[in-house]
């Protein structure tokens, strides 16, 4: 019986030749990330138990994305304790304010993060990497104990498949697909559990390039996909190969791997959808709510991040204004992607079409410390999840859409299909 | 670490299906406050439905739930339930929130099928955590069920995640005092 990806990505980096689902192992990750929200509690951790040195410091990757413009006294203070934490740590690779964007995107595109890689990170995240053929892992705050000893434990998680069938229309996006299987998953009518599975795409997957695929990877992971795995294309390949910083074997499962389930869906027909306050898995057809008026719009987060994304919010952009009373808000994945955006005349777009510029990083989808929703307003955007208080005020009303959709309905000043642009 | 009691005789504390950790189990202002510290956490364990639980509540305890119990991957209700020395045995919980009560170093049984249907609040149980022995004495009833993994007993063994850490750092400072110093960097 051969192995599914997420089996012989743990079997290589666990040193056996096979693993199966429910067994417990101890991988040797290509590299460790943490990010500058938890930094300090692991340092404090680990401080108090007399552990001052890392087992791999070379490995980690310290990150700055979710609080990246200090907005109060006490981030700043945060940023100065990391800066510190580093320095003590010996962590070379730290992408601070400025230097990488959001932990869940650059790497992918800055050839650290490659097919058949795995890593721990503190943050559920980190499935983002199987947008290009690897493996994150979410720790949470036992990223301290891999940070200790270089790895930790792990469960193997079960596989569930997904077979795509037929290509999105024009103006749907990954993004939409993405709402609408997590509504599918949670109506019970794609018979899949997600929580702590790997949800491997198969089937006419070539349509969809790393942003489309980092779209795929959002939404399963707020239904609890502990993993999330596209099988890279050649595009992928080439891309891969093209940015890698060293050495990668990408990595598929066999052909006669065991999945707990295996489930078939035809994407043809789906319209742009809407997520509906409260869950990603809450979407309708995007008609159904056509003309809700909106005040706060964001396009970014590490769904909707990767510098396609803001291409698709650009090129809609161009020549036009958003509506007036409407604030729009840009968060680039990352630094990579802002110096491109300036390059190639996109940040004219934005700052002429009356967008607000964000550093790259998480933006207002994390606890608000940047763009937050006042109470009552209504807000669209790319975040990752619209559960209540996501970004400010817990009885705002926050509906997600793809990038078109956001960008079109900044626009319009209401929630309005993509399409209309495009079509003229 | 032959000291640590595995076994738990106590009584029997039934919960229903898809118990969520915030509000069902402790309030969520503690978890979203980021209260760890066991005397703060203790007073507001299963405040919200039980208020007194844990005055009435004694060492050795079994809570035994439905499936789905303590959705979320927090610690701060299994870090209330190990400093009172319960016991948690569930007919299911989300991976991740098994994890937390692992690494919270709580003696906890998962898949344990059917579970509550062979139970009821007040029944005197008996509870292996090494080999997964269920033994419902009031109601004479046994089952077997799926014991803990062996790589994890040692973190519960130790406390959880903190005191596996401790011991990881002792062990290897005493290795590196070991080490004949014309051997060491």
């Amino acid at each position: 019986m051969g192995m599914t990806a997420v089996e012989k990505v743990l079997a290589l980096k666990s040193g056996v030749k096979s693993v199966r689902a429910g067994e417990v192992v101890e991988p040797d990750p290509d590299f460790i990330m943490i990010h500058d929200g938890v930094v300090m509690g692991a340092k404090r951790e680990l401080d108090a138990l007399g552990i001052d040195r890392l087992a791999a410091p070379d490995k980690v990757l310290m990150v700055t994305d979710h609080d990246v413009i200090y907005g109060s006294a006490r981030a700043a203070e945060r940023g100065a304790f990391n800066r510190e934490a580093a320095r003590q740590w010996g962590v070379k690779n730290f992408f601070d304010v400025g230097r990488g964007g959001h932990g869940h995107v650059f790497p992918m595109e800055t050839g650290m993060l490659l097919p058949g890689m795995f890593y721990f990170d503190n943050d559920r995240h980190a499935t983002n990497a199987g947008a290009i053929g690897a493996f994150g892992f979410r720790m949470g705050s036992e990223i301290s104990r891999v940070l200790a000893t270089g790895t930790n434990w792990v469960m193997v998680p079960k596989s569930v498949r997904l077979r795509i069938k037929g290509r999105l229309r024009p103006g749907v996006h990954a993004r939409d697909l993405g709402f609408h299987i997590a509504t599918l998953v949670a109506q019970g009518k794609l018979d899949i559990d997600l929580d702590y599975r790997v949800l491997e795409f198969a089937g006419d997957l070539d349509q969809f390039n790393l942003a489309a695929r980092t779209a795929l990877c959002s939404s399963p992971t707020e239904m609890r996909a502990y993993g999330v795995f596209v099988p890279p294309s050649a595009e992928i390949l080439a891309y891969a190969q093209a940015h890698a910083t060293r050495p990668f074997t990408p990595v598929y499962a066999d052909a006669d791997a065991r999945y707990e389930a295996d489930a078939e869906l035809d994407v043809s027909r789906l319209e742009p959808q809407i997520a509906l306050p409260g869950g990603v898995h809450k979407a309708v057809d995007l008609s159904e709510v056509a003309g809700t008026a909106v005040s706060h719009a964001f396009i970014g987060s590490c769904g909707s991040g990767m510098y396609d994304d803001l291409l698709t919010a650009a090129t809609m952009l161009k020549g036009r204004r958003i509506a007036p009373g409407v604030r729009l808000f840009i968060a680039p994945g990352s630094e990579v992607s802002t110096r491109r955006m300036a390059r190639e005349g996109l940040l004219q777009i934005f700052i002429e079409a009356g967008a607000l510029m964000l550093p790259a990083g998480c933006g207002p989808c994390n606890d608000a410390v940047i763009g937050p929703v006042h109470s009552g307003e209504v807000s669209i955007s790319t975040a990752a999840n619209n559960n209540s208080g996501r970004f400010g005020a817990r009885d705002a009303q926050l509906y997600l859409g793809s990038p078109a959709t956001v960008t079109a309905s900044a626009i319009a000043g209401r929630i309005t299909d993509p399409r209309t642009f495009a079509t003229g | 670490m032959s000291a640590f009691e595995w076994k738990l005789k106590g009584r029997c504390y039934r919960l229903g299906h898809d118990v969520p950790h915030a509000g069902g189990v402790i309030p969520n202002r503690l978890i979203v406050g980021r209260h760890f510290d066991a005397r703060d956490l203790v007073p507001h364990l299963f405040a919200e439905t039980d208020p007194g639980f844990h005055e009435r509540c004694k060492p050795g305890d079994i809570i035994v739930t439905g499936r789905n119990f303590g959705m979320g991957p927090k610690m701060n209700g299994y870090i209330a339930m190990q400093a009172l020395g319960l016991g948690l045995v569930c007919e299911s919980m989300p991976f991740l929130a098994y994890r937390a009560a692992v690494g919270c170093g709580l003696r906890v049984m998962t898949d344990c099928v059917n579970a509550t249907e062979i139970c009821e609040t007040g029944d005197e149980l008996e509870i292996d955590f090494r080999n997964g022995f269920f033994i419902n004495h009031t109601r004479d009833i046994r089952r077997e069920y799926p014991p803990l993994p062996d790589s994890l007993m040692e973190i519960i063994e130790l406390g959880g995640n903190t005191g596996w850490l401790r011991k990881w750092h002792a062990d290897r400072m005493a290795a590196t005092d070991a080490t004949p110093a014309q051997d060491r960097d």
